[in-house]
């Protein structure tokens, strides 16, 4: 028993590293093993390699980054997925539940009509989906408290409000140039992936990725509802307040790179469940493990099943689906 | 000195009193029953305890220490909760639960510790369930549930534990299980209860047993008689507060135990 939990920690911390080395030789132009050992040699020692140009752009500007991005991205997904699952007690609730997505694609509509430039996308992206969470929190005190079922409710309001202002962008947008942008930014992809990117939305990425996981013990006892969680001695204002922030953070750091992709918040910790239990102290970096995996997973078949890429959102979907219904039929939901 | 000391106090939801003029106090090792109709404020009153809800006026101490002006996790140290009826949402297992009682004492971004662990197992022990401890709480029966509930309130180290109708949805083995694992509890621990029910013939099997015990009747959002079983829950009173016809009666077992019990006769 022991044994076997050791081992799923080590695959847990391998898993996203392995994946992201593989994907450095997928894709059109083959790479063999020694040039992106050579490479990555060169990159971590700071010297220079005797290589083509071609090859290095290949592996360590274009790869590399996107393999990096889609861990982050689905890692964070994830683990907000999982955060507010037990945060709302309820198994049906993903990373968007808050409206984080619907404003963030409409921060993104909104942008592209505006300025036609990647910039400000994320920067609005980032920034409606932020206000989105505000409003359903500002919804939810409306009795003066914020009891769980008020905070969905003011999602679920603000995420359709979203949902509608996002149509109005395309209805209005020009459909020559604006409306595809739109289209494709809303089905998700990290084909646009830069060290920049990282950089910039990786902060939030990681600052709610590690608050989440500070508090991840925490989020076991916010689930056995508000009374319980506060005769248990949890100040549970204080405590929801930080797992929303954190989960809000980190989705929206996601979303604002990688459009919208649906999916990895809602399932992943669900076979995170089935594998290791509901204990969130050991969920919660499962989550991040496997959404990172899934991700990459994904993201590779997206570039490689088809001439051109398929979108992230599509893929997830139609991957995750079929894996997810396997996995229930081999553990037998693991008594989930 | 009274472990807790409700003072006078009272609570309502705007214009409307749900509690007035509430004063009682519980010393350790005593159990203190509310007994009253539906709706009469037996929650609300536990709710105040808990400090889950603040009363308009007066005050409520728990070893000497206001409640209202104190942290979540410091009432949490001296006022534990086993609920009514606990809505299971993720299967966690026996053990998670019981640790969630010891958050009071675990830091924001902390974790049980291998002493928390040790205090869970002691009180799973405690109520007799150390068995279980990795099954998951999801698929135990009620009576084991309820009893899960019990080992969580006593991992939280409190002197005061508060119950709502605890054997509320048992069967009639497991609500006589919950009773006994009660009384032994208050006997090797000394600890307090303080116990909202609905059966007058759980005070008196408290009484039986020779445990400190008192019983405060509800009525209206007031008290109207608190004492001793024997003395309060009289075929009076029953016929006032709930409006029926009981007899009370006693019978002697093996010779020398004398039990009490209170028998409805009708509701008419």
């Amino acid at each position: 028993m022991k044994k076997t939990r050791n081992l799923i920690y080590v695959l847990l911390v391998v898993g996203p590293l392995a994946f992201i080395f593989i994907t450095l030789f997928i894709g059109r132009y083959p790479v063999s093993i020694p040039v992106v050992a050579k490479i990555l040699w060169c990159k971590f020692t700071f010297s220079s390699c005797n290589l083509p140009e071609i090859y290095q752009t290949i592996v360590w500007d274009i790869r590399m980054p996107r393999a990096i991005l889609g861990a982050m991205v689905g890692g964070s997904l994830a683990v907000s997925g999982a955060a507010f699952q037990g945060l709302f007690r309820n198994p049906l609730v993903s990373s968007g539940i808050l409206g984080v997505t619907s404003g963030a694609g409409f921060g993104a509509a909104l942008a592209i009509i505006l300025f036609h430039a990647t910039g400000p996308i994320y920067i609005f992206a980032f920034l409606f989906g932020g206000l989105a969470v505000l409003l359903s929190f500002i919804i939810a005190r409306v009795y003066n408290t914020t009891p769980t079922i008020m905070l969905v409710l003011g999602g679920t309001i603000v995420s359709s409000v979203f949902a509608a202002l996002i149509s109005f962008a395309k209805y209005v947008a020009d459909p020559t140039n604006e409306l595809p942008s739109i289209v494709f930014w809303l089905m998700g992809s990290l084909a646009s992936a830069r060290y920049q990117d990282i950089m910039i939305a990786g902060i939030p990425m990681l600052v709610g990725i590690i608050g989440i996981m500070a508090v991840r013990w925490r989020i076991n006892v916010l689930s056995m509802g508000d009374k319980e969680a506060h005769t248990l001695g949890i100040n549970t204002k204080v405590n929801k307040g930080i797992v929303i922030v954190c989960a809000t953070l980190a989705t929206a750091g996601a979303v604002c790179v990688s459009g919208i992709i649906g999916w990895v918040g809602l399932v992943i910790p669900h076979i995170g469940r089935m594998l290791v239990g509901n204990d969130n102290r050991v969920l919660i970096p499962t989550s991040l493990s496997l959404g990172a995996c899934f991700l990459i997973l994904v993201d590779n078949l997206g570039r490689i099943i088809t001439g051109s890429e398929i979108p992230l959102g599509i893929l997830t979907a139609l991957v995750g689906g079929p894996f997810f219904v396997y996995l229930l039929k081999s553990t037998k939901g693991g008594g989930w | 000195m009274p472990l807790l000391n409700v003072n006078n106090i009272n609570f309502g939801y705007d214009q409307r009193d749900v509690l007035k003029d509430i004063s009682f106090q519980v010393n350790r090792g005593e159990i203190f029953f509310l007994l009253g109709p539906n709706g009469c404020g037996k929650t609300t009153l536990l709710d105040c305890v808990l400090g889950l809800l603040k009363p308009r006026k007066g005050y409520i101490q728990v070893n000497g220490t206001d409640i209202n002006n104190i942290r979540p996790e410091a009432i949490a140290r001296q006022v534990a909760y086993v609920p009514q009826s606990h809505e299971k949402t993720f299967p966690y297992t026996v053990k998670d639960i019981v640790q969630m009682g010891r958050a009071a004492y675990i830091g924001l971004f902390g974790s049980p510790s291998s002493e928390d662990m040790d205090i869970v197992d002691e009180a799973l022990a405690q109520v007799g369930i150390l068995h279980i401890r990795d099954r998951r709480y999801t698929q135990l029966s009620g009576g084991e549930g309820q009893l899960v509930m019990i080992a969580r309130a006593l991992a939280q180290k409190t002197p005061l534990i508060v119950m709502d109708e605890p054997t509320a949805h048992l069967d009639f083995k497991h609500e006589l299980v919950i009773m006994e694992t009660i009384v032994e509890l208050v006997r090797e621990t000394g600890l307090s209860i303080l116990m909202a029910t609905h059966f007058p013939n759980h005070a008196f099997y408290f009484e039986n047993c020779d445990i400190a015990t008192r019983v405060a009747l509800m009525n209206n959002s007031k008290f109207m008689a608190a004492g001793s079983p024997s003395d309060i829950l009289s075929e009076e009173n029953l016929k006032i507060i709930y409006d029926i016809n009981a007899r009370v009666v006693s019978y002697t077992i093996d010779m020398e135990r004398e039990i009490k019990q209170v028998i409805p006769i009708s509701a008419k």
